[in-house]
């Protein structure tokens, strides 16, 4: 694909029919046409601007995401202050305010989830098409090592880890990276392997193409579609994974403020004090929510068995 | 002093703290129903909870829960009566002996360092037949408390105070843990010098040096008497679990770990023979596995439960109780010290500012103790504290070296102060806190105070285990400064002349080390001296002073800052009467509430 097929694409409107455009393209088009994607992307959109613009937000709202308004946050029982006009959205266990620390957890949760999101699917292309291409001996090597991989007990390794090199972002990252590449790195494999009996990659070879070649020109682009797919849909379970080490206290340090530790926080007064546990509660909801229907939408947009669904339901 | 400490923390304010409120408080007034109305007997008592005993084994048995259990099933040379008064509940009296020994009845000789016992003969162990508590038993429970299998946290109070206790001991270390057979030939074989029976019926203990808290040593559950059978069994393993015998009014009949745990009537036990308990349950039924402190109120006040057995009641659910006057709540003093700020004075950080007591002096103004009691619930559960012994202690006499408004800081005065010390641009300090229960909301709390004073404070979130293994226990942690403050926390083991469970396990530097609680590594020599004189006074009275000057030495090198003493709200059914607080157990005696067969 190239950028003015794209752009072409972009340009064409909805009447165009998809005949000699890349499939990208056309995935494109049906994506456009897709009202749940197009709510997805104006979610994710938004909540990303949001995460941008925290330190607007807080400024506006007067209060930063760790001061503790001791005294007209809390109630003398030290009991979390309901949504005024003080703190729109009410306070937490420390008298913070629990609407720009959601707005603060934004920028947590979709740094993690897209910088981790990012490394897993490098990782998992460039170990996927290696064991894919190769065959024998490393193919063997590398499909175990993901096999091994995708065995280990997530909650287990990762409250090992921490124990041993301290809780904070980076091992977040690294945490939830590991633990998220195999399963691209399978799925890229296969697709590999039966690439590379195609024909076009045959000729390409008889006309003398090296592998690197072959891997880079005739491989990788028809890889971009279902990896696509795979990242976009692991954007929202690296998501989920952060706050579950937050919640877990072994994310990041407080006090910076993620959905998961201030769930974790809320929990004791989740029969009480319900905005506390509804806020960031939401926030995450609403979060992996649009990413799934956006990595459904994709699939359904790139595959082509489900392009008749998708016509279908216009 | 050693892991009893440990187990302590780890236990009391473990335990409960992992839930939510940690358990201690102290001073102030009682409030205990007062006994009225009839007894009724019969019925089930059931207790709700989370996890399973620490311990089953009397000797090793140190959590607040295991006492609940050990008030039930065993007996002591001494004990504490149940009581609606602080001080009467928490003042010695004779249980398996006769009478208190002292110096009017000759129970007390030889310049306050013999103590006499004399046993009632009306006392039986559940055996088939029954068969009478004798010395030989209290004997063995003393000797079993440094069985090598599982020794007890609370080792070197009988240590520090019996006569060849030390030699007993270091020689029963060395005897194969694993092997029944090789800890009974060293228990019988040998003997631990200070301790004597002339007959069956009467027990001899020679002290070092006179101690006048010795009965308050005795009472704890760890001397409970201990009958021939249990030489049968690894102490405190999975079958001497299924076996343990009673001598008290109950027996346990069914014991799954991590389950549940059932006691039933023990049809050898006498009222005749104990002053102290009754028997007016039929049944105490314990169900282990519940998820949390709220959903074991829930049931406490749907009345589908009678007591919670290891959580405490929820922060977020005593406003409203207190609100409606909830017969059923009952708010408790304790003799705790919890959290504290502990100073690591070894640590090389910040060019080891930490060991200079004017910056140490300048943060004791920085912390709003009023912030720290509202996320333990609020000033109608916890007392700003600005000294080492909580009030109603030995030795309490209240002072406040760096007083501030209303307890709530002062950063000003802090800053001006660092500056002083030669500290203008502040510290960077590293501050090690546990990651679950009310600990993350106390260290922001402290690194918000902190940061108007200039220093820097960088949180590390470690788990409950870490915590004291790789970093406050760890005198290479220490010394490194992977930590430079934390806020720990600390709950004595008895009440009132409690100098040794306070002050002493604090600040002893003499007796720094692994598994230290004075964590921080203050030593002092003043303090040491003021130690050694409160331990031998032969009174309370004569002790209390010694205590009083060497608190008041602690906070003028402010060898850390103490934030608060705590009260414990504690929740019972509508149907448990005359429900007797039992301090040590932080919860209701089972052995002297009834249940009213009418709600």
């Amino acid at each position: 694909m190239s950028v003015t097929v794209l752009d072409a694409a972009l340009g064409g409107g909805e009447d165009e029919t998809f005949a000699g455009r890349s499939t990208l393209a056309s995935a494109w088009i049906r994506l456009r046409r897709d009202r749940v994607a197009m709510i997805s992307v104006a979610v994710l959109v938004a909540l990303v601007v949001i995460a941008v613009a925290a330190p607007l937000i807080a400024q506006a709202v007067g209060w930063t995401p760790t001061q503790q308004d001791r005294t007209h946050g809390l109630t003398p029982d030290g009991l979390p202050m309901a949504p005024s006009a003080r703190h729109l959205l009410g306070t937490d266990n420390l008298g913070r305010d629990i609407l720009v620390r959601t707005v603060y957890g934004a920028r947590v949760s979709l740094l993690v989830g897209v910088v981790a999101t990012g490394l897993a699917t490098i990782i998992g292309v460039v170990v996927g098409v290696l064991a894919g291409y190769s065959s024998g001996a490393v193919d063997t090597g590398l499909s175990r090592l993901m096999d091994v991989v995708l065995s280990f007990p997530f909650l287990l390794f990762a409250i090992a880890l921490v124990s041993i090199v301290g809780p904070g972002l980076s091992i977040s990252v690294v945490v939830i990276t590991f633990f998220s590449w195999a399963g691209i790195g399978r799925v890229v494999r296969g697709q590999t392997l039966s690439l590379r009996e195609k024909e076009f990659v045959e000729a390409a070879r008889s006309t003398g193409a090296g592998s690197a070649r072959i891997i880079v020109v005739e491989i990788l682009p028809n890889l971009i579609s279902p990896v696509l797919v795979l990242a976009t849909l692991l954007v929202p379970t690296a998501i989920v994974f952060e706050a579950t080490l937050s919640f877990l206290g072994l994310g990041v340090a407080p006090p910076t403020p993620t959905w998961g530790n201030m769930i974790s926080d809320s929990l004791p007064y989740y029969s009480v004090d319900w905005w506390f546990t509804l806020v960031p509660g939401v926030a995450l909801l609403l979060i992996t929510l649009a990413f799934n229907l956006l990595g459904d939408a994709v699939r359904d947009a790139v595959d082509p068995a489900a392009q008749r669904t998708v016509t279908e339901r216009r | 002093m050693t892991s009893r400490a440990i187990t302590r923390t780890a236990g009391v304010c473990g335990l409960l703290l992992l839930l939510a409120a940690c358990g201690g408080s102290s001073g102030g007034t009682s409030t205990g129903a007062p006994p009225t109305g009839t007894p009724t007997n019969g019925g089930t008592l059931k207790l709700l909870g989370s996890g399973d005993v620490d311990h089953l084994d009397p000797a090793s048995a140190y959590y607040t829960v295991s006492y609940t259990l050990e008030r039930a099933f065993t007996r002591q040379l001494v004990s504490y009566p149940a009581s609606s008064d602080l001080t009467t509940a928490t003042t010695v009296a004779p249980d398996l002996a006769t009478s208190l020994p002292s110096t009017t009845n000759g129970g007390i000789t030889n310049g306050d360092k013999t103590y006499t016992f004399h046993l009632r003969t009306d006392a039986q162990w559940n055996t088939t037949p029954p068969r009478a508590v004798t010395a030989e038993d209290v004997v063995r429970g003393l000797q079993r408390i440094c069985n090598p299998a599982s020794p007890s946290g609370g080792l070197t109070y009988y240590e520090d105070t019996i006569t060849g206790f030390t030699q007993f001991c270091d020689g029963f270390a060395k005897v194969n843990a694993a092997d029944p057979a090789a800890m009974a030939s060293y228990m019988n074989g040998h003997q631990i010098s200070g301790v004597t029976t002339p007959d069956r019926s009467t027990v001899v203990i020679n002290l070092t040096q006179p101690a006048s808290d010795f009965l308050n040593i005795l009472a704890l559950p760890f001397a409970s008497a201990a009958p021939v059978e249990y030489l049968k069994y690894v102490p405190d393993g999975a079958t001497f679990r299924q076996h343990t015998l009673s001598d008290g009014p109950y027996a346990i009949t069914s014991y799954q770990p991590g389950r549940s745990i059932v006691l039933n009537r023990n049809p050898a036990w006498t009222q005749a023979s104990d002053p102290l308990r009754h028997q007016h349950v039929a049944t105490i039924d314990i169900t282990q596995g519940q998820g949390s402190d709220q959903a074991v109120q829930q049931q406490l006040q749907a009345g589908t439960a009678d007591l919670s057995w290891d959580l405490p009641v929820p922060t977020a659910a005593l406003p409203a109780l207190k609100a409606s006057n909830n017969p059923n709540l009952q708010i408790f003093p304790s003799a705790s010290n919890n959290p504290y700020l502990v100073f690591n004075l070894l640590s090389p950080n910040n060019k080891g500012a930490l060991a200079n007591v004017k910056v140490r002096q300048a943060l004791e103004y920085a912390v709003d103790k009023t912030a720290i009691g509202k996320i333990y619930g609020g000033p109608s559960l916890n007392t700003p504290l600005d000294q080492v012994i909580p009030p109603g202690q030995a030795g309490y006499q209240q002072f406040d070296l760096y007083p501030t408004a209303g307890h709530n800081g002062d950063p000003a005065t802090c800053k001006s102060m660092l500056a002083a010390a030669g500290y203008p641009n502040g510290l960077t300090l590293t501050d090690v806190a546990r990651n679950s229960g009310n600990h993350p909301a106390v260290a922001q709390s402290v690194q918000a105070d902190f940061a108007g004073c200039g220093v820097k404070t960088k949180i590390v979130s470690v788990s409950q285990g870490d915590y004291y293994g790789k970093y406050l226990n760890s005198p290479s942690a220490t010394k490194a400064g992977t930590w430079d403050i934390s806020e720990p926390g600390w709950v004595a083991d008895w009440y009132g002349n409690n100098g040794r469970s306070f002050i002493a396990v604090l600040f002893d530097g003499r007796k720094y080390g692994p598994n230290t609680v004075n964590y921080g590594d203050y030593n002092s020599s003043k303090v040491n001296a003021l130690i050694d004189q409160a331990e031998s006074a032969p009174t309370e009275a004569q002790a209390a002073p010694f205590w009083a000057q060497a608190d008041k030495q602690i906070m003028t090198d402010a060898a850390f800052i103490p934030f608060q003493t705590q009260k414990v709200p504690v929740f019972h059914s509508a149907r448990v009467k005359n429900a007797m607080w039992s301090p040590f157990a932080q919860s209701y005696d089972v052995t002297n509430l009834w249940l009213s067969p009418t709600t």
